[in-house]
C-alpha cells in the first residue's frame, strides 16, 4: 500500500546503485531460497539422531537410482499432478480451486461403486475406460456443486470448494461403512476390491502403474487447451483482467462452470487412479492430504500445467522420502511435511508479491 | 440423554470454538489463516508437553497457546511483509504443523498427565439439567465461555475493537486515522494463533488427557469454516462450535443407541449448513464478508 | 473553538508552488482565509483544486511558498499535523466504512486511545447534529445510508474532532440534489456564524454567488481572479475567470453532407471564418462522395450497416441510468445517433459520463428507458451490444482493456480483427498479417504486434484500443476521453482517425474534457448536468463560452 512517503522519488544515483546490486543479490537470494529448507530440515533430523546428509543422498538416489524408486516418485506424483491440474486451471480464469481433496475422493467413491456394482465382470479393455469415466464424472458432479454455489448463489468458490472437501470425506465415510461395505473385513471400513482385472497395467519391477502416463498426457492437453486454443485464451483473458473479458462480451459464468467441471473432472480421475492403480479397494482415506498437495503444486508451478510436471515430481519425491524415513529411522512420515512446507515457505518468503 | 449429548457438545466444541473465536480476530482485520490446524497443533503439543514437565497444566494451557502463537507468526510474516498468497500460505502452515508436531511429539505418544479435569461449580451445578451442562466443565471450557461475551464486547464496543474491523474493512480509511494497518493485522493474526494454541491444548490436556499425531483432525479447519457460518460474529461462532461438538457427541449417543442414522450424515451437518447459511447470507443486499477479506478470495488474492 | 476576532486570518498562503515532474499543478498561489467567513475556490477540473487543497491538509508539501497560521509559518505535512493545528477536511469520496455505524466510524475517526466513552460521545455527536442540521442515526451501518446522509456523517465526523477550526470541503454538493444543497448551504451559513473559517472547493457558481464571502478562481494552477463579495461579482466574471477569455473561435468544421461551411460562413457574417486546410477540394474529391453531399439522402456502401431511415443508428429513449449505489445519476435522457455523426458530449466530470458510456456499452442495465440499434432494441450484456455493432474505447484502457502478460496482436484479437479457427486453435499467423495490413493500425502508429501490452506507455495503449475499434468498422462508436494524457502528435492522429471513421459512416459518440476537442470534432454537442442530457447543440450556432456555462449552471442561462 503506498503511503505518503512513496511519493518522494529515489534520486537518480541512487537508482542506479540499487540496480547494480540486483542481478548479484537475486541469484544469491534464489540459492539461499532453494538450499536453506533442506539446511534447516537438516538440523533438525540431526537434532533427532538422524544423518540428514544420507537421508537426502537416498532420497536423491531412491528417487532416480533404480527404476522401482522412480517408479514410487511417479505414483506418489501422479494424483498430486491431476490434483495440481485441477487447481491450476480453475486459477488461469481467476478462480482459486482447493476442492481438489474432496474431488479426489468422490471420483473414487464412485469409479469403486462403478467397479464393484456394475463393471465386475468386463473386460479390462472396457472396464478400466468405463471406471476412468465414472471417476471423472464422480469428480466433475462434485465441482458442479462448487461451480452451481459460485455462479446461482455468488458463494465463493474457495470457501465453498473448502468446505465440500469435508462433505465429500464423510461422504465416502458413509459409503465405506454402509452400502459399499466389504463383507468379508470384519467390520473394518473399506469397500470389496476391485475385479483384477479392473486393475490398472503396471510397469515390472515396480508398482507403477500406467496411470502416470495418463496424468501426463493430461497436463499436455491442459497446456494445449490454455496455450492454444480459443477457449484456452478466453480463459486466460478473464484470468487476466475479468473486465477487459467482460467487455469483451467473453461469457464469464460459463467460462467459470467449465473449468470447475473440468477441475473436478481431472481431480476425479486421480481418485481413480488411486483405487485402481494402488489401493485396489476405497477406504476412508483413500487420496488424502493429495488435493492439499496439488493446490500447493500448482501454485509453485504459478499454475503452469507443463510446470507442474516438474513441481508435483518434486513433490512427489518429497513424499516418498517421507516412508523412507519412517522405515529406516522410525520417524513419523508425516514428519516429511516439514520439509514441504519448508520448501514452500522459502519460496513465498522469497518471492516479491504486494505488501499487505 | 439430552443433557449427557448437550455435555458432550460443549467439551467437545470448546477445541474448536476458541480457534474459531481466535480465527475471527485475525478474519476480521483482512487476514485468513488457513493454518489454525496447525496452530492448534502446536497448542496441543506444546500445552501437553509442558504439563508432563511440570505438572502445571496452567503452564500447559499458556505455553500451548505460545506455541500456537508462534507458528501463526510466520502466517503474519509470510502474508504481511511478503506479499504472499494468504491461502497457499495457510496451508503450508498447516503441513508443518502436522509434520512438526508429528516429528517432535514423537516421545509423548505414551505419556500420561494429571491435566484438567472437570471442576464443578458449587451451588450453580446442582441446578437440575442445566447445572450439569452448563457448570461442569474443565477450568478452559469455563473461560472458553467467558471469552465470547468479552470477545464481542471488544468487538463491538470499544475502540480496539473498531479498530480492528476498520483494518478489515478499509484500512485506507483506517491509515488516515493514523492507525498503522499492518500492526493491526500482526497482531490480529498472533491473537488468532493464542487462542487456537488455547484450544489445542484445552484438547489434550483437558479433553483426553493425551497426545496422538495429528491429533485434532480436522477441528482446525472446522474452525476456520465456522468463522465464515458464524458470519463473524462470536456469538454464532460459539453457536457453530458446539454444534459441531454436539455432532460428534450425537454420534457417540447413536452409536450407544444402536439408531439408524449414519454418523457421517451428522458429521456434514456442520459445513452444509455453513454452506446454506453463506447462500441466505448473499440474498441480502449486502454481505457480512469484511471487504478486506472479500479481495482475499477475489482473483487478486495473492497478497 | 479559539476565536481570532471577527476578521482574524486563520490561514494564509503565499506563493505556494507544486509541481510533478514538468507538470505545474499550482503556481505561486496567495490565499487567505479569515475566521467566520466562507471563501471559495472555483475552477474546472484539472485547474489545481485538488493539488491546492491536499497541501492544505497535509497530504502533498509544498515545493514553494509558505503557509501562515495564526501569523507563524506551519508545516502542514503529513495531515496529521494539518490536523492537530485544527483543519478539517470533508472529503468527495468518504471516508467512511459502510459495514460499521455511523457512530463506529466517528469513534475512529474523533476518539483516540484504546477504550471510548459510547454514551458520552454519541451525546456529542447528537449535539453537533442538532446544532447544524446534520441529522445522522448513530446506529444504522453506513452501507444504509444515501449521500447525502452519508456527507452528513462525514461533516459531523469532522466537526467532532478536537479543536478543529478551519473546514475544506471538496465539491461537497456534487453528491446532493438540490434540496439539500439548500439545506448544505444554510448549515454552512450556521458554520460561518460559529466561527469558523470555511474553505469551499467547487466548480458551481450558483453556490459561489449564493454563499461565499470571497472567491478565488483557479486556472491551470494559477490564481486569475480574487475578490471579496462588497467588491460585486457576476457570474459572467466568474465564468471568464474560469475557462479564460475566450473570443468565438473559428470553428473547425468537417466536411458534411449537404453542408457548405464557406457560404455558411458568409451567411453568418463572420468574416474571419476559415475553411480549414483539411477540407478536401471539390475536384479531388471521390465521386461517391460528392454525390453524397448532392445527394444527402443516399446511402453509401458501408461494410456493417443495413440502410436504415434517417441515418439512425442508435437511440437512447428515456434512459434513466443508476450509480454504484443505487442513487440516479441520469434520468429522461433522449440520445440519437446518426450515421456519420460525432456527437460530443460535454461536461464536468462526474455528471455521469461513466455510467451513460457504460450503459451504452452494455456493462450497466438501464434502470429504464430503452436501447435501440439498427431499429432493433438491445438489451442484455457487453455480448449483445457488440453483436449489434457497439465498440467501446474506454476511459482507463490500462484498467479495463489491458490484459496483463498479454501482446498487442492478442488484444487485438480479442475484440477487432476476426479470428480464423485453424485446426482447433486460433489462426496466429492469419491474424497477425490482417493487423499488419490493416490502415488503421498504420495510421495511428501502432507498436509493433508482439509487444506486451501491460509494458506500452498510456499513449500507446490508447493508440491500440482505439485502432481495436477501428479495424472493427462498427457501427456505433462510444469513446471516451481519447485524447486525455496524450501528446500533440497522438491526439491529432487519433482524432484524424475519428473523423475518418465517422466518414465511413460509423456513429460516434466522444466524451471529452477539452472543449476545443469537442468543438472541432463534433457535429452536434450535448451537455451534461444536473442528473440530464441537454442539447442537441449545433457547434456552428454556439461556442465554448456557452457551452461552459450551460456546463456549469445548466439551462438556467
Amino acid at each position: 500500500m503506498k503511503t505518503e512517503a512513496d511519493l518522494l522519488p529515489l534520486s537518480p544515483q541512487a537508482a542506479r546503485a540499487v540496480g547494480r546490486l540486483r542481478p548479484a543479490r537475486k541469484i544469491g537470494r534464489q540459492i539461499i531460497v532453494i538450499l536453506a529448507p533442506f539446511v534447516l530440515y537438516g538440523l533438525f533430523l540431526l537434532y533427532n539422531g538422524v544423518n540428514p546428509w544420507e537421508l537426502y543422498v537416498s532420497m536423491v538416489r531412491s528417487a532416480f537410482g533404480d527404476w522401482f524408486g522412480f517408479g514410487e516418485t511417479l505414483i506418489k506424483a501422479t494424483p498430486i499432478l491431476l490434483t495440481g491440474l485441477a487447481a491450476a486451471l480453475p486459477a488461469r480464469a481467476g478462480l482459486i480451486n482447493v476442492g481438489g481433496e474432496g474431488q479426489l475422493a468422490i471420483g473414487a467413491l464412485l469409479a469403486t461403486m462403478a467397479a464393484v456394482w456394475l463393471l465386475d465382470a468386463l473386460p479390462a479393455a472396457a472396464g478400466i475406460p468405463l471406471m476412468l469415466v465414472a471417476g471423472a464424472l464422480g469428480g466433475a458432479l462434485w465441482a458442479g456443486v462448487t461451480a452451481l454455489l459460485k455462479v446461482a448463489g455468488r458463494i465463493n468458490e474457495t470457501i465453498a470448494s473448502l468446505l465440500l472437501n469435508y462433505v465429500a470425506v464423510f461422504l465416502v465415510g458413509y459409503f465405506v461403512h454402509g452400502p459399499l461395505k466389504d463383507p468379508h473385513s470384519f467390520n473394518w471400513p473399506f469397500s470389496p476390491e476391485i475385479a483384477r482385472q479392473l486393475r490398472l497395467p503396471v510397469f515390472d519391477g515396480t508398482r507403477l502403474h500406467i496411470g502416470f502416463l495418463l496424468a501426463i498426457a493430461f497436463a499436455v492437453l491442459v497446456w494445449l487447451v490454455l496455450a492454444k486454443t480459443g477457449t484456452g485464451f478466453r480463459i486466460r483473458v478473464l484470468g487476466g483482467n475479468r473486465i477487459a473479458a467482460e467487455r469483451a462480451g467473453i461469457r464469464v459464468s460459463l467460462i467459470y462452470a467449465g473449468v470447475l467441471l473440468a477441475a473436478g473432472a481431472l481431480a476425479g480421475i486421480a481418485g481413480m487412479i488411486e483405487i485402481a492403480g494402488i489401493e485396489g479397494r476405497l477406504r476412508p482415506t483413500t487420496g488424502a492430504t493429495y488435493g492439499y498437495l496439488g493446490f500447493l503444486a500448482a501454485w509453485m508451478a504459478w499454475n503452469h500445467p507443463l510446470r507442474l510436471l516438474l513441481t508435483s515430481f518434486l513433490l512427489g519425491m518429497i513424499a516418498v522420502a517421507g516412508n523412507e524415513l519412517e522405515i529406516g529411522s522410525g520417524l513419523p512420515s508425516s514428519s516429511v511435511h516439514m520439509l514441504m512446507a519448508l520448501v514452500l515457505f522459502f519460496l513465498m518468503g522469497g518471492a516479491r508479491g504486494r505488501k499487505a | 440423554m439430552i443433557a449427557d449429548i448437550l455435555t458432550g457438545a460443549l467439551r467437545s466444541g470448546t477445541s474448536v470454538m476458541l480457534a474459531s473465536q481466535g480465527e475471527l480476530i485475525s478474519e476480521r482485520a483482512g487476514v485468513i489463516n488457513l493454518g489454525t490446524e496447525g496452530c492448534m497443533l502446536a497448542g496441543a503439543l506444546g500445552g501437553f508437553a509442558t504439563t508432563v514437565w511440570t505438572g502445571n497444566p496452567w503452564l500447559g494451557a499458556l505455553a500451548g497457546g505460545l506455541c500456537g502463537m508462534l507458528l501463526s507468526l510466520i502466517h503474519a510474516c509470510l502474508v504481511l511483509d511478503r506479499g504472499a498468497n494468504q491461502l497457499a500460505s495457510g496451508l503450508t502452515l498447516m503441513f508443518f504443523g502436522i509434520g512438526v508436531t508429528a516429528f517432535l511429539g514423537r516421545s509423548f505418544v505414551s505419556e500420561q498427565i494429571v491435566g484438567f479435569n472437570p471442576v464443578p461449580i458449587p451451588v450453580l451445578s446442582d441446578i437440575p439439567v442445566l447445572g450439569e451442562v452448563l457448570f461442569n466443565h474443565d477450568p478452559l471450557t469455563y473461560l472458553s465461555m467467558l471469552l465470547v461475551p468479552a470477545l464481542w464486547f471488544v468487538l463491538f464496543r470499544t475502540r480496539i475493537g473498531i479498530i480492528l474491523r476498520a483494518a478489515g474493512e478499509r484500512e485506507e480509511v483506517l491509515f488516515a486515522c493514523g492507525v498503522n494497518p499492518r500492526l493491526v493485522r500482526y497482531a490480529a493474526v498472533l491473537a488468532g494463533g493464542f487462542l487456537a494454541g488455547i484450544g489445542g491444548a484445552q484438547l489434550s490436556v483437558a479433553y483426553t488427557h493425551s497426545w496422538v499425531e495429528n491429533m485434532t483432525a480436522g477441528r482446525g479447519v472446522v474452525a476456520v469454516a465456522m468463522v465464515i457460518f458464524a458470519a463473524w460474529r462470536p456469538f454464532r461462532a460459539m453457536l457453530g462450535a458446539y454444534l459441531f461438538g454436539a455432532a460428534q457427541a450425537l454420534q457417540l449417543t447413536v452409536q450407544q443407541q444402536g439408531l439408524p442414522i449414519s454418523p457421517y450424515f451428522l458429521f456434514m451437518a456442520p459445513y452444509v449448513l455453513t454452506l446454506a447459511a453463506l447462500l441466505i447470507v448473499e440474498r441480502r443486499k449486502r454481505s457480512s464478508v469484511p471487504e478486506g477479506l472479500s479481495r482475499v478470495f477475489a482473483a487478486d488474492a495473492d497478497g | 473553538m479559539e476565536n481570532q476576532g471577527s476578521n482574524g486570518v486563520l490561514l494564509r498562503t503565499v506563493g505556494l508552488t507544486k509541481r510533478f515532474g514538468s507538470l505545474v499543478a499550482n503556481q505561486g498561489i496567495d490565499l487567505a482565509v479569515k475566521a467566520g467567513t466562507i471563501h471559495a475556490v472555483l475552477g474546472e477540473n484539472g485547474a489545481g483544486k485538488s493539488t491546492l487543497m491536499k497541501m492544505l491538509y497535509g497530504v502533498y508539501k509544498p515545493d514553494e511558498g509558505e503557509i501562515y497560521m495564526d501569523g507563524r509559518p506551519v508545516t502542514l505535512h503529513p495531515p496529521s499535523r494539518a490536523r492537530e493545528k485544527g483543519i478539517g477536511m470533508v472529503f468527495q469520496d468518504f471516508r467512511l466504512i459502510p459495514a460499521m455505524t455511523a457512530l463506529d466510524n466517528v469513534a475512529l475517526a474523533a476518539g483516540s486511545g484504546w477504550r471510548f466513552r459510547r454514551g458520552s460521545l454519541r451525546e456529542r455527536m447528537l449535539e453537533i447534529s442538532a446544532k447544524y442540521g446534520l441529522s445522522v442515526n448513530p446506529d444504522v451501518p453506513v452501507w444504509q445510508l444515501d449521500l447525502g446522509q452519508r456527507q452528513r456523517l462525514e461533516i459531523v465526523k469532522t466537526l467532532m474532532a478536537p479543536n478543529v477550526r478551519l473546514i475544506i470541503f471538496d465539491e461537497p454538493t456534487s453528491v446532493l440534489v438540490p434540496q439539500e444543497v439548500r439545506a448544505f448551504l444554510d448549515m454552512l451559513g450556521l458554520l460561518r456564524k460559529d466561527g469558523f473559517g470555511i474553505l469551499l472547493i467547487t466548480h458551481k457558481i450558483d453556490e459561489v454567488l449564493a454563499c461565499a464571502d470571497e472567491v478565488s478562481v483557479l486556472r491551470a494552477g494559477r490564481l486569475t481572479y480574487r475578490a471579496e463579495r462588497d467588491e460585486g461579482w457576476t457570474a459572467e466574471r466568474l465564468v471568464s475567470a474560469m475557462l479564460g477569455e475566450r473570443t468565438p473561435q473559428p470553428v473547425t468544421k468537417r466536411d458534411r453532407a449537404g453542408k457548405r461551411p464557406t457560404e455558411e460562413a458568409r451567411r453568418s457574417g463572420h468574416p474571419s471564418e476559415e475553411v480549414p486546410r483539411s477540407e478536401p477540394r471539390f475536384a479531388d474529391m471521390p465521386p461517391e462522395a460528392l454525390s453524397r453531399m448532392e445527394h444527402p439522402s443516399e446511402e453509401t456502401s458501408h461494410p456493417g450497416c443495413p440502410s436504415e431511415g434517417p441515418g439512425e443508428v442508435l437511440r437512447l429513449e428515456n434512459g434513466a441510468i443508476a450509480g454504484d449505489h443505487g442513487e440516479l445519476v441520469l434520468e429522461s435522457v433522449n440520445l440519437t445517433l446518426r450515421r456519420g455523426e460525432i456527437t460530443g458530449v460535454a461536461g464536468i466530470s462526474g455528471n455521469g459520463q461513466r455510467e451513460l458510456a457504460e450503459a451504452l456499452c452494455g456493462l450497466r442495465r438501464l434502470k429504464r428507458g430503452t436501447v435501440t440499434i439498427g431499429g432493433k432494441p438491445v438489451a442484455g450484456g457487453p455480448r449483445e451490444f457488440l453483436e449489434a455493432g457497439v465498440a467501446c474505447v474506454p476511459e482507463d484502457p490500462l484498467r479495463e482493456s489491458v490484459v496483463p502478460g498479454f501482446t498487442i496482436l492478442e488484444h487485438m484479437a480479442l475484440e477487432g480483427i476476426p479470428l480464423r479457427r485453424r485446426r482447433m486453435g486460433i489462426d496466429w499467423r492469419h491474424a497477425r498479417e490482417a493487423l499488419e495490413a490493416s490502415e488503421e493500425a498504420r495510421a495511428l502508429n501502432l507498436a509493433e504486434a508482439g509487444r506486451r501490452a501491460d509494458r506500452l506507455s498510456g499513449g500507446n495503449v490508447q493508440r491500440m484500443v482505439l485502432a481495436r475499434a477501428l479495424i472493427r468498422k462498427p457501427r456505433v462508436l462510444i469513446v471516451s476521453y481519447p485524447s486525455r494524457g496524450l501528446d500533440i502528435g497522438t491526439v491529432h492522429a487519433i482524432q484524424r482517425q475519428l473523423i475518418g471513421l465517422a466518414e465511413s459512416g460509423t456513429a460516434i459518440l466522444l466524451f471529452s474534457e477539452d472543449l476545443d476537442e469537442l468543438f472541432k470534432l463534433s457535429d452536434r454537442l450535448v451537455v451534461l448536468f444536473g442528473k440530464r442530457l441537454l442539447g442537441p447543440y449545433d457547434p456552428a450556432e454556439t461556442d465554448a463560452f456557452r457551452i461552459g456555462e450551460r456546463m456549469l449552471r445548466g439551462e438556467t442561462a
